[in-house]
């Protein structure tokens, strides 16, 4: 749900990170803000236990610049993606306008992300959403390591809405602005 | 395409609310006030000469409230419609507007509790009444195929890797 506020002349949209532990949700913002140009971001907020394991959500606010007469922001948020959270998940995803979700491609986390791809679905509906009504893109994470999924099987399980699947190694940069700008073009579309 | 309702804020709901946040400050003598939204996007502000993060503030302000309200469900209450925190120079009061805003006052040890508590109800409900003319929600029509296009661009330049550090 964007917050539009014409005095303001300003569009806020909030886009959530999703997936499970150690995918790669806080590496793909904290990539974000080290190579975004500064004058668009703002501060990076991280709420994380001592091990730097996200506890409720890292945020980072992004504007954009004056498109017909509006100024655009997206604010982005990271869930915790231990299931122990779930909690704290379900109220990061409050009021979200798009979910971009992070997949550890590699084959021993197929459990994982499977739980944590249903679990988002039983968030949403608990608040009265689905996946169909939001801005939605899978990224398939960590492609630069070995034993990993193929996108077209990692895509059967875990995108069931035929969203786009875009392809990343987070850690190395790849795939995180596409992702981005994948996710946020999907928030616009399914607003206008 | 399914379209999704979202909070509209029109130049005169602004215009109300900004009157009344700056009439608010000057009755409690308070540093800061502020509307943000739920989802934790600040909406607007009163403020002289304090200017806290404001996104940073509303991010987590609204996530404090959620968790809140959240800790009123496990504890059987039916809600917690506010939410206090005293510090050494700064207290901040959060309280519910309605379903999607919330009000954020900060304010000196020196502004007793029970006058901002007050003074905050009675503010409610006239923001309340401000927040539910719905009159204006026609202008959410900006967001089309133009917007949409021209956005497009925004991103590709915005949005990429300015290699620095």
């Amino acid at each position: 749900m964007p917050l539009v506020n014409f005095a303001a002349r300003e569009i806020n949209y909030k886009i959530v990170y999703y997936g499970c532990g150690l995918c790669g949700k806080t590496t793909n913002i904290q990539y974000i803000h080290r190579k975004i140009n500064p004058d668009v971001r703002g501060k990076l907020v991280s709420i994380a236990t001592e091990e730097e394991r996200t506890l409720y959500f890292d945020f980072l606010p992004l504007t954009l610049g004056t498109v017909r007469g509006m100024k655009t922001r997206f604010h982005l948020y990271t869930v915790p993606g231990q299931s122990y959270y779930n909690a704290s998940r379900r109220l990061v995803l409050q009021g979200c306008d798009g979910v971009v979700f992070v997949a550890d491609s590699q084959i021993t986390r197929l459990d994982e992300n499977v739980e944590s791809y249903l679990n988002l679905w039983d968030n949403l509906i608990a608040q009265g959403d689905d996946l169909s009504r939001l801005g939605f893109v899978v990224q398939m994470n960590k492609r630069d390591l070995v034993d990993v999924f193929s996108l077209g099987d990692l895509g059967d399980l875990l995108n069931h809405t035929g969203s786009p699947v875009l392809p990343a190694a987070a850690i190395n940069g790849i795939g995180v602005f596409e992702t981005l700008k994948a996710v946020c073009k999907q928030v616009i579309a399914k607003t206008s | 395409m399914t379209t999704r309702r979202g909070l509209i804020i029109t130049d005169q709901q602004l215009e109300s609310c900004d009157q009344l946040l700056w009439e608010l400050k000057g009755l409690l003598n308070c540093t800061f006030l502020g509307l943000i939204s739920t989802a934790g996007q600040p909406i607007t502000s009163a403020s002289s000469d304090y200017h806290p993060e404001t996104f940073s503030l509303a991010s987590l302000t609204a996530s404090a409230f959620a968790a809140t309200r959240q800790l009123a469900t496990i504890l059987d209450e039916r809600e917690f419609t506010l939410l206090f925190h005293e510090g050494d120079a700064v207290n901040l009061h959060v309280a519910q507007v309605n379903d999607q805003v919330l009000l954020l006052i900060t304010f000196g040890r020196d502004v007793p509790i029970g006058q901002v508590r007050l003074y905050t109800q009675r503010s409610i409900a006239v923001l309340q009444r401000i927040l539910a003319d719905h009159s204006g929600d026609d202008q959410q029509l900006i967001v089309d195929d133009a917007y949409e296009m021209s956005m497009e661009r925004e991103m590709d330049q915005v949005f990429r890797d300015n290699g620095s550090e």
